[in-house]
């Protein structure tokens, strides 16, 4: 697999302006479940326990706080599944603490586009949302 | 979703061209799906503007996840107001949207909105939807006849019908004449026996929804 | 018997005259002369004439001012309406008008899609459609009110016809809509232009079994060819219409200066069967500009002089 070069002082600089809050979300989730309930991709994927929100939410802006920005392909891979192919951002999701989720993914998919990542519909592969 | 077509680019330079500092938004929702308005579009937009006489303007571009959404829209705050104009590659609604939160910039349109519509292929799309507010398809068949109908007939056929094709030209489907079809196949004739009364028509003025387990909360 | 509408044309129907129907399209201007001289062909020679409402979607001056002036001539109008330019305030206030203005029987159309006229963008109106209007002239007349549900003061009486097109497919449907149009309220029915005798007598039948033409007038289009060309154009572009080749083999088979006076032999041949068949109460003619060949058709048809009701 091919590495992307990641334009990290880019990345660090997204993740720097909203590190606040989103620290603050990421360390409340007290991974109940509950924003599972409310997301109908995890409903109509068989209760997949990838489409909870709080797991693509962690496996997507969570691994870039982490890994400061720096990821290998197959991250970026994984990161773009969880925020496009699992999510549509209908802005749908519940969170009992009030965390805002679909703030999360939306950071997540901004910064990704600022590296030119995103999804390509003219690609002869399954359509990202329905996967 | 909703289907849209780029228009042609000297449309879209004519109404730049006194500007300077350009901004242009991508949508990353149903006009990215129908590879008009995505972040891909938006930078081909602006390689054709440059092309078309804009080569010494500053156009930056940025894609927001829906334009249809002021939560998304909000990535924008920071930069808006450091450009003479924003170009919307969105669908009617998203431009309108992002006119209204920069009310103060003038928001120009880069995409005719066409339709709603199905992924016939990648790349093609077809219109199958005029969100007329009451629909009919439960005794068409599952066909439109509001859309596919070139007269929006509710009792049709018409004599206009050609070997199954529309009187409007031999490469178009009579809507009626498939409805009969369908309807013929699967033994539900009756259906289209009965007539139709007037349309009530429902989208001739703006609408807005309130669905029902929110009526109370957005009571006024 | 009861009239619907005092009509002419209903009375010599319910009289049991077999009726000859004429049309007159109005000019692309406001050629009043050009009306007056087509009239002058078809009075005394036809019981009513049909006045197109711009036809094949090209504009003319409206159907209901032409209308007038047919009246001012001797000649009892069909008030054309079709579903494409107006919605249905604008047809209400029309059909208003045209009855204060003397007009009794109204034909109920779809109209030719605006593509094929000379303003295709145009916005196509089609509020109601053919079948719903027939329901809305009935609803003016026999209940006194507007579609909306207020009461009419003096509503307006019509004699109210509609069209078929035993030749366009679904065949098999065909009969069932000429169905909804009894249910919605038609008293006449205009056909397309006949050629496919065939299909027509199938069609015909099928109504009479169906008990439909009990409950219905139909007049028969016959439009005569005038040359082998027209014959080969209506075969190959007109939609809905079907030209068995049989026809154009008759024409190919006379002079080119005689295929007008075959054209005329065909559709005299044709009226002589409609004279006859069960179901059929009268024929259509659609001279289409060649009003002042309708006096010799009308003589050759043997359907003169024209009944006094």
């Amino acid at each position: 697999m091919e590495n992307l070069e990641l334009d990290t002082t880019q990345v660090k600089k997204m993740l720097g302006k909203h590190k606040a809050k989103m620290k603050f979300y990421l360390g409340m989730c007290a991974h109940c479940s509950l924003c599972a309930e409310s997301c109908f991709l995890f409903n109509s994927h068989d209760n997949d326990p990838k489409y909870m929100p709080s797991y693509k939410f962690i496996n997507s802006l969570g691994t870039l706080y982490k890994k400061k920005g720096r990821i290998k392909q197959e991250t970026v891979e994984e990161i773009k599944a969880n925020i496009w192919e699992r999510c549509a951002l209908c802005t749908r999701c519940y969170c009992p603490f009030g965390i805002d989720i679909p703030s999360m993914i939306a950071l997540a998919r901004s910064i990704m586009r600022s590296q030119g990542v995103y999804p390509q519909y003219d690609e002869e592969k399954a359509h990202p949302l329905a996967e | 979703m909703v289907k849209g077509k780029r228009k042609p680019v000297e449309e879209i330079y004519s109404v730049i061209s006194k500007y300077s500092k350009i901004l242009i938004v991508g949508c990353g929702g149903c006009v990215s799906v129908c590879l008009a308005g995505g972040q891909k579009e938006v930078f081909e937009l602006i390689e054709d503007l440059k092309a078309s006489g804009g080569s010494a303007k500053q156009m930056d571009s940025y894609t927001v996840e829906r334009q249809c959404n002021m939560t998304f829209l909000a990535e924008l705050d920071d930069m808006a107001d450091a450009y003479d104009c924003i170009v919307s590659m969105a669908c009617g609604a998203g431009v309108q949207y992002l006119a209204e939160r920069f009310a103060n910039i003038p928001v120009f349109p880069a995409i005719n909105t066409i339709a709603i519509g199905v992924d016939r292929e990648i790349g093609v799309y077809e219109e199958k939807c005029r969100a007329c507010g009451q629909c009919v398809l439960s005794y068409t068949g599952g066909i439109c006849p509001v859309t596919k109908c070139a007269k929006g007939l509710f009792n049709g056929p018409c004599g206009g019908t050609n070997s199954g094709m529309c009187e409007i030209n031999n490469q178009t489907p009579c809507a009626w004449h498939d409805i009969y079809t369908r309807l013929k196949d699967q033994g539900r004739l009756d259906d289209i026996l009965k007539i139709q009364a007037p349309m009530q028509w429902q989208n001739q003025v703006q609408r807005t929804i309130v669905q029902d387990a929110y009526a109370e909360r957005y009571a006024k | 018997m009861e009239m619907k509408s005092g009509s002419n044309l209903e009375k010599m129907l319910r009289a049991g005259h077999f009726a000859f129907t004429g049309e007159l399209g109005p000019p692309r201007g406001t050629n009043v002369e050009a009306v007056r001289e087509k009239a002058a062909f078809l009075k005394g020679n036809v019981d009513m004439v049909n006045i197109t409402d711009n036809q094949t979607a090209m504009v003319r001056m409206s159907s209901w001012a032409a209308a007038i002036i047919a009246i001012e001539e001797g000649l009892e109008p069909n008030y054309q309406m079709v579903c494409r330019d107006r919605n249905r305030l604008a047809m209400q206030a029309d059909i208003l008008g045209a009855y204060a203005h003397g007009m009794r029987n109204i034909l109920c159309l779809s109209g030719d899609h605006q593509q094929f006229g000379d303003h295709p963008n145009a916005k196509g109106v089609y509020d109601i459609d053919s079948i719903q209007l027939i329901g809305l002239v009935k609803k003016m007349r026999d209940e006194g009110k507007f579609l909306g549900g207020a009461e009419i003061d003096t509503p307006p009486k019509f004699f109210i016809g509609g069209a078929a097109n035993p030749f366009a497919e679904p065949l098999e449907w065909r009969v069932y809509r000429l169905a909804k149009k009894i249910t919605a309220g038609v008293d006449f029915i205009q056909t397309q232009c006949i050629y496919n005798m065939d299909i027509m007598r199938k069609w015909v039948k099928q109504a009479n079994e169906m008990g439909l033409t009990d409950k219905v007038f139909i007049l028969a289009g016959v439009t005569p060819m005038k040359s082998l060309g027209m014959a080969r154009y209506m075969k190959a572009k007109v939609p809905g219409m079907d030209v068995p080749d049989e026809i154009i083999k008759r024409l190919q088979g006379v002079d080119r200066k005689k295929q007008a006076d075959e054209g005329i032999n065909i559709a005299c041949e044709q009226i002589e069967e409609f004279k006859e068949m069960k179901g059929v109460a009268g024929v259509h003619l659609m001279a289409i500009e060649w009003e002042h060949k309708v006096p010799e058709i009308a003589e050759r048809a043997k359907v003169l002089p024209r009944p006094e009701v």
